[in-house]
C-alpha cells in the first residue's frame, strides 16, 4: 500500500517535471521563432547586425526595417496566436467538442461582415481605421455571438452545446453569403483590402496595431486564466458541473463572451486566421492533457509559436509579396490536423 | 457524521417546456438509507432525481434540504452537502483517475487556489474507499466500465457529502460490474453512513440493495416502502403493467421477480404452457 502511494507520488512529480519541461520547450521555440523572424525577410539581417540594431547601434535603414517593419509584425503575430488559441481552447472546453473553434461562433463571419460594411461606407484608408477596427470587429462578432446564443437558448434547459454548434454553423453560413453579396459591390481598392483581410494577412506592420490589441489581451487573458478550474468542471458536462456547484449558465456566458472578445480583437488586426483556434488547443492537449491550469498557458504558447512561425515562413517563401499568414497557418496546420485525426481513436 | 443531511420534496411539479412530467410529488428520503427509485421508461425518474439535485428547476413546489428551501443555499453550499451523478458521465480524454477525483474538491476551492494538504488527504481517502489507489495515475479512458463508475463515485465522495444521488449507475455495465458498483454503494452506506438515492431499472438489484423503494409511474408515486412492500404483484402491475411472479430469494432474503408477463386480457400467449396462470 505504502509502496503504491510512493509510486503515485513519484509519477506525479515526473508529470510536474515534464510539464515544466514542456513550458520551457515552448518558450524556447517561441524565442527561436522570434529571432529567426527578425533575421528573415526581403532584406536579410544577419544575427550580429540584428543584435547591434536592437541595442541601438543600427543604421537608419536597419532601424527602419527592424523597429518599424519587423518587430511590430512579430509582436502582433505572437499576440494574435496566443489570443486565438485561448479563444479556441475556451470554446472547445465549454462545448465539449474538439472540432469547435472561434469561427464557429460566427466570430470571423460577424467581424468580417462588419469590416466590409465599414470599408463600404468609409473607405479602406480612413483615419480611424486602426483603433476602430477592433471595436468594429468586436461589435460585429458580439452581435453574431449574441444572436447564436439567443437562438440556441431554450428556457429551462439553457444552452445545449450541440445546439450551440449547429446554430453557429447555420448563422455563420448565412453571414458568409451576405458577405459575398457585399464583396461584389466593393470598388477595386476596397476589394483588395477586404480580400487581404479575409486571407488573414498580418498587414499590421506598425506599433499602432500592437497598441490596439494589447489592452484587450491584458484584460481578457487574466480573466480566462482565473477561470481554469471552472473550465475543467464544465468539461465534465453540464450535469456534473451543476453537481460540483458551478453556476453553469452564468460561467458559460462569461467565458463565451471572453472567448468572442479575444478572437474578435485578434481577428480585427490580423484578418481571418481561423485554423489556430482549432489546432493549438489540440496540440496543447496532446502535450499536457486536459487540465486547464496548465493547458491554457501551453495553448497560448503553442498558438504564438504557430502564428509567428507561419508568418516567418509566409514572408520567406514567396518574396517579396509573401503569402498571407492565415493561409500559411492552414498549409502547415491542415496536414498535421489530418494526422491527428488519423491517429486518434474516434 | 452526526448531522446527516436530509432531503424531501413537497408538491413538486416539473415540466419540460409545457409538458408536465412530474406533478404534486411528495417524497421524504430516509436518512442514512439506500433508496431506489423504480418505474417504467419516461415516467420521470431521472427528472425527479435531477430536480431534487437542483439541476432542473421545478415549475411548482419545493425541494427541502435539511428542512430549508434548497434555493436558499448557493449552488456551492449545496455541492458541499449533496452530490449527484448523471447517467453515464464522460471524462475528458487523457484525464487521470486522481485528477478527476480531485475535481470533487471544486466546491471548497476559490479563485486560483491550489489543492491544500487536507484536500489531498480527502482525495487519497476517496481513492482508498473506492479501491482506486492503484489506478490513481491511470487515464480514465483506459478503465473498464465498472472501474470508471467507481471513479465518478470517488469524485462524489471527495465532495465530502453524505448525500449521493445517482441516475442509473449500472447502465451499460456487464452483470459483474453492476454488482461491483452496487456493492461499493452498499459499503459506503453501511461503513461511511452515506444516504444513497438511485434510479435503477433492474428491479431485482433494486430490491437486493435498497432499504427503501419508491415506485413511480407518470410522475406520480404509486407506492413507497420496504422492498417487501414494493415488490408485490399488485404494485408491479400498477407501475409497469406487468404480471409478475415474486419469490423470496433464498441467498439474500430479499423479494425477487423470477418471471413476468405482459398483461393482456383474453389474448392468446402462444409461448406459455397450456393452463398456466
Amino acid at each position: 500500500m505504502m509502496n503504491q502511494l510512493q509510486k503515485n507520488e513519484t509519477y506525479k512529480r515526473k508529470i510536474a517535471l515534464r510539464n515544466t519541461a514542456i513550458v520551457v520547450g515552448c518558450a524556447v521555440l517561441l524565442v527561436l521563432s522570434f529571432i529567426i523572424s527578425m533575421n528573415t525577410g526581403y532584406t536579410k539581417l544577419p544575427p550580429s547586425d540584428t543584435l547591434r540594431t536592437l541595442f541601438g547601434g543600427g543604421t537608419a535603414r536597419e532601424n527602419l526595417i527592424l523597429f518599424d517593419f519587423r518587430l511590430p509584425r512579430i509582436v502582433v503575430s505572437i499576440l494574435v496566436g496566443a489570443g486565438l488559441a485561448l479563444s479556441g481552447c475556451i470554446i472547445q472546453g465549454i462545448t465539449k467538442n474538439a472540432l469547435a473553434d472561434p469561427g464557429l461562433l460566427g466570430i470571423n463571419a460577424g467581424a468580417g461582415l462588419m469590416i466590409i460594411l465599414y470599408v463600404l461606407f468609409f473607405g479602406a484608408h480612413s483615419f480611424l481605421s486602426v483603433f476602430t477596427l477592433p471595436f468594429l470587429a468586436l461589435f460585429g462578432a458580439g452581435i453574431t455571438a449574441g444572436i447564436i446564443y439567443a437562438l440556441a437558448f431554450k428556457k429551462g434547459e439553457g444552452i445545449a452545446p450541440l445546439r450551440l454548434i449547429l446554430t453557429g454553423v447555420a448563422v455563420q453560413a448565412g453571414l458568409s453569403s451576405l458577405t459575398t453579396v457585399l464583396v461584389v459591390k466593393l470598388a477595386d481598392t476596397q476589394f483588395d483590402f477586404v480580400a487581404t483581410w479575409q486571407a488573414g494577412s498580418i498587414w499590421a506592420s506598425n506599433w499602432k496595431f500592437v497598441l490596439a490589441l494589447l489592452p484587450w489581451l491584458l484584460l481578457l487573458i487574466p480573466y480566462v486564466l482565473s477561470k481554469s478550474r471552472v473550465l475543467d468542471v464544465l468539461n465534465l458536462g453540464d450535469d456534473v458541473a451543476h453537481s460540483l456547484g458551478a453556476t453553469v449558465e452564468r460561467e458559460r456566458r462569461g467565458l463565451l463572451a471572453a472567448s468572442v472578445a479575444l478572437a474578435a480583437s485578434c481577428v480585427a488586426v490580423s484578418g481571418s486566421i481561423s485554423f489556430v483556434g482549432l489546432i493549438a488547443p489540440h496540440l496543447a492537449r496532446q502535450l499536457v492533457g486536459p487540465r486547464h491550469r496548465i493547458l491554457l498557458p501551453i495553448c497560448a504558447l503553442t498558438g504564438a509559436v504557430l502564428v509567428s512561425a507561419a508568418d516567418t515562413i509566409a514572408r520567406v517563401v514567396a518574396q517579396p509579396a509573401g503569402i498571407p499568414t492565415g493561409i500559411m497557418v492552414a498549409i502547415i496546420g491542415a496536414p498535421y490536423f489530418l494526422y491527428l485525426l488519423a491517429k486518434s481513436r474516434y | 457524521m452526526m448531522n446527516l443531511n436530509s432531503i424531501a420534496t413537497e408538491n413538486l411539479a416539473v415540466a419540460y417546456e409545457d409538458n408536465l412530467v412530474v406533478n404534486g410529488l411528495n417524497m421524504q428520503i430516509p436518512q442514512g438509507k439506500i433508496t431506489a427509485i423504480i418505474g417504467p421508461n419516461g415516467c420521470g425518474k431521472s427528472t425527479v432525481l435531477k430536480t431534487v439535485g437542483r439541476i432542473l428547476k421545478p415549475k411548482n413546489g419545493m425541494v427541502y434540504l435539511n428542512g430549508d428551501d434548497i434555493r436558499r443555499f448557493t449552488t456551492k453550499e449545496v455541492a458541499q452537502k449533496m452530490a449527484i451523478l448523471p447517467q453515464s458521465p464522460q471524462a475528458p480524454a487523457g484525464l487521470t483517475v486522481g485528477e478527476l477525483v480531485a475535481y470533487g474538491r471544486f466546491p471548497y476551492q476559490r479563485g486560483l487556489d491550489k489543492l491544500k494538504p487536507e484536500d489531498n488527504k480527502i482525495i487519497a481517502w476517496a481513492l482508498e474507499v473506492t479501491k482506486l489507489t492503484e489506478l490513481e495515475t491511470t487515464a480514465v479512458d483506459n478503465l473498464s466500465g465498472g472501474q470508471r463508475q467507481r471513479v465518478w463515485i470517488a469524485m462524489a465522495l471527495a465532495q465530502q457529502t453524505d448525500l449521493i444521488l445517482l441516475d442509473e449507475p449500472t447502465t451499460y455495465l456487464d452483470l459483474s460490474y453492476q454488482l461491483e458498483v452496487l456493492e461499493l454503494l452498499y459499503r459506503l452506506n453501511r461503513e461511511q453512513g452515506c444516504t444513497i438515492v438511485m434510479v435503477l431499472h433492474d428491479l431485482n438489484l433494486a430490491a437486493r440493495f435498497a432499504d427503501y423503494m419508491v415506485a413511480i409511474r407518470c410522475g406520480d408515486i404509486i407506492c413507497h416502502g420496504a422492498p417487501e412492500e414494493i415488490m408485490t404483484t399488485k404494485v408491479l402491475r400498477e407501475t409497469f403493467r406487468i404480471d409478475a411472479k415474486i419469490i423470496t430469494e433464498p441467498r439474500t432474503g430479499r423479494p425477487t421477480c423470477i418471471s413476468y408477463d405482459l398483461i393482456k386480457e383474453n389474448e392468446p400467449r402462444p409461448y406459455m404452457k397450456e393452463g398456466a396462470k
